[in-house]
């Protein structure tokens, strides 16, 4: 038997000192800065502490839905009675991968969970594959995101491939039936070891027969030729098939049915599995695409082992992560504190908003930092055109881009005095609170910066969980 | 002489030529062409051989960016198919606007990194090269003085790696004020020569620079000038766009200084 790994010692002690001068001293919450000392200490530090979980690894990617469907699924697995660690707070480059597998390490670096399920960036998906070796890998979708970054959508889904093609036998993919590029990833099969599960939603009652004015990607992903789409639930995501070479959605194994929204933020549905299940799960989450992100986690989690009949019992004690529909209170008025960061994402969740929301003030802020990208052009591929056509909302626009928020409504058809420009976080929240109707949540669209001084902002004022909590 | 009593701007290739939120810039020239009580109709010119005739059609053109995989298909296209009538409205003084990779296929030719030669319209005197880094960020350009703008400051953002050469004695768009440009070296921008124009300025192009959708309706119109409109809300986002290509700019120099001591970090 080998002796212990000094070296995977000295990065796990290092890391902990590290992380914990960093939360003295206020630089951070202590998400990245140890990762990045452990991984200097010991490059294989990762690798060494994934192989340590009980079960394994599952990594969860793709550009919209990450944080929510990893934390559901850590819900899910949780409500089996396992023992799951994760990295919420959204930190999900390798040195925050690292980080969060740090926090479980015992001081000789065995990592004491069953599963550890992990949130990562899609661009850095593929090394992260082939350094923990996951048992399983969700892949939720391919939109477009930060284009100064991430450039092209093709780039994304040429990485997002890769990752897939890097599991080793033994491992399970879960992957989007419903997006046309998820669909048609190679694996190395179930000959090499590789199963796939496939999750969709499978109700002909939601969704819309257009495609939105500007999609990300509508030609087939296998001979280029223009995907035709008999059902699109959102963004390019939906029933299509190719008229050129045959390629069509595939069966999804598991699919929500019969999805009900209550409300902005709650939604019913039954998911079905092909293996004869049927769960009816509730979960406090607005939005179409949320529907899909529980059926991917319910997919992950069956594949994990996890009886699909505790789901709705663990639901129940599921809380949206930081910034996923959001509930807090300031200077009396409510605000629903939602993270809008990409044409997808914003467009869906103004879909929500002006479906199930109340309120006639609605707040969108967006900032052009670089963890928000600094090319702001894709909020002109949004359909703002249906809030020109809805005299009942007034919007406050925020952020270093406030203005240029501004005149995209402008051009979308609301009247100037529809609209008020607050650059500032605290300018805005003070104007919504004295706007908001009593008990009724302002919706807030924010970009991740954005969404990060918001939230602090109304943490220092006492109301709302902390970002960087202990778990 | 006859009055075209409405407009029909020919929007070629809105399904590929999309990338970076373009269908503002269909979107600014209608609205900057309603407030002035002049009809404009946007035609869609999509991939084959119908569009040609629909294109014939047309008083002006506008080509936005695409993604890499979506250029081969779209080049031969305009070339084979589009090309003709294309040149014809263009030598009849018909405005073209390109950004980007629209930009890029007027040109000569585009050189690949492994060398292989694709041909442009070859509608502007330029090629471009495949270069090895992106050339990323906001961009600010001093127009041209013989375009006319009331105001010449252009705002945009850039992301390209080809870089531009421009030929003969063709003019610039304008002067890099702030950001990158044609090529990361010149400190020259786009292109142009009579009523084509072209240009790496996104973001999209034309509702931060409403004098650049004037300039096309009244190349469109034969006309020396239209009545101003209130751009208070343009100028606002102007004014933000600004601020922010300074402060940027300032701190990517400031950067390269230190490049020593920083620590490369995403979010």
């Amino acid at each position: 038997m080998a002796g212990p790994d000094l070296r995977l010692m000295a990065a796990v002690g290092a890391s902990r000192a590290v992380g914990a001068t960093s939360r003295k001293l206020r630089l951070g919450g202590g998400t990245t800065l140890p990762g990045d000392f452990a991984r200097a200490l010991d490059p294989g530090v990762l690798r060494k502490l994934a192989s340590s979980v009980r079960a394994g690894v599952v990594l969860v990617t793709g550009t919209n839905g990450k944080t929510t469907t990893s934390a559901l699924l850590r819900t899910l697995v949780q409500g089996s009675g396992l023992r799951v660690g994760g990295n919420p707070s959204g930190s999900n480059l390798l040195y925050g991968l690292t980080a969060a597998a740090l926090k479980w390490a015992d001081v000789r670096g065995r990592v004491d969970l069953d599963w550890l399920v992990l949130e990562v960036d899609e661009l850095s998906a593929p090394q992260a594959v082939a350094e923990v070796c996951p048992r399983g890998l969700v892949i939720l979708n391919a939109f477009r995101d930060q284009l100064d970054r991430s450039f092209e959508i093709d780039q994304v889904a040429a990485r997002l491939q890769e990752a897939v093609l890097g599991l080793s036998p033994g491992a399970f993919w879960v992957g989007n039936a419903d997006d046309p590029r998820v669909a048609s990833f190679e694996s190395r099969g179930t000959a090499a070891g590789v199963t796939r599960t496939l999750f969709g939603l499978n109700d002909p009652g939601i969704g819309h027969t257009m495609l939105p004015a500007v999609v990300d990607s509508r030609s087939c992903p296998r001979c280029r030729a223009e995907l035709e789409f008999s059902l699109v639930y959102y963004a390019h995501c939906g029933l299509y098939h190719c008229p050129q070479c045959g390629f069509s959605r595939p069966e999804p194994q598991v699919g929500a049915e019969t999805v009900q929204m209550k409300g902005p933020d709650g939604l019913d549905m039954d998911v079905v599995g092909q293996a004869g299940w049927r769960a009816a799960v509730s979960v406090p989450l607005g939005g179409l695409y949320n529907a899909a992100n529980v059926a991917a986690a319910m997919a992950a989690a069956t594949a994990m082992g996890v009886d699909p009949a505790l789901a709705n019992t663990s639901l129940a004690q599921f809380q949206p992560s930081f910034g996923r529909s959001q509930l807090a209170t300031w200077r009396g008025a409510r605000f629903r504190l939602m993270l809008a960061k990409n044409p997808a994402g914003l467009d869906e969740n103004l879909t929500a908003v002006l479906a199930l929301d109340k309120s006639p003030v609605i707040a969108i802020a967006l900032n052009d930092g670089v963890a928000d990208g600094r090319d702001i052009s894709w909020i002109w591929d949004v359909d703002m055109e249906r809030l020109g056509t809805t005299p009942r909302l007034s919007f406050v626009v925020s952020g270093t881009r406030a203005s240029e928020l501004a005149l995209r409504l402008g051009y979308a058809g609301v009247s100037s005095d529809r609209i008020s420009v607050r650059p500032l976080p605290a300018e805005a929240l003070s104007e919504l609170a004295g706007r908001a109707l009593p008990g009724v949540p302002v919706p807030c669209l924010l970009t991740y910066t954005a969404m990060l001084a918001w939230h602090s902002l109304l943490v220092r004022s006492g109301s709302g969980t902390p970002f960087f909590q202990a778990t | 002489m006859r009055v075209e009593q409405t407009l029909r701007l020919g929007h070629l290739y809105p399904k590929e030529m999309n990338l970076y939120g373009d269908r503002g810039n269909i979107l600014a020239m209608v609205r900057r062409a309603q407030r002035r009580g002049i009809g404009l109709e946007v035609i869609q010119i999509q991939m084959g051989a119908d569009g040609a005739d629909l294109a014939a059609s047309c008083s002006g053109f506008f080509i936005g960016g695409g993604q890499d995989l979506d250029q081969g298909a779209v080049a031969e296209d305009l070339i084979h198919l589009k090309g003709p009538v294309l040149r014809q409205k263009v030598a009849a003084g018909a405005p073209l606007l390109a950004v980007c990779a629209g930009f890029q296929l007027l040109g000569m030719h585009y050189l690949t990194a492994s060398g292989t030669r694709i041909p442009g319209l070859g509608l502007l005197p330029i090629h471009t090269e495949a270069g090895s880094r992106r050339l990323v960020g906001n961009l600010m350009v001093s127009a041209d003085p013989s375009l006319r703008l009331r105001d010449p400051v252009l705002i945009g953002f850039e992301n390209h790696s080809g870089k531009t050469y421009l030929h003969e004695d063709l003019a610039p768009l304008g002067k890099v004020v702030r950001g990158k440009g044609n090529t990361g070296q010149s400190r020259e921008e786009g292109a142009w020569r009579g009523s084509v124009l072209g240009t790496y300025l996104h973001g999209p192009l034309l509702p931060k620079n409403p004098e650049l959708s004037d300039w096309w309706l009244r190349v469109a119109l034969h006309l020396e000038s239209l009545p101003a409109l209130d751009d208070s809300l343009e100028q606002a986002a102007r004014l933000e766009a600004m601020a922010v290509a300074q402060r940027t700019d300032s701190f990517s120099r400031f950067r390269l200084l230190g490049r020593g001591l920083s620590t490369k970090r995403g979010r």
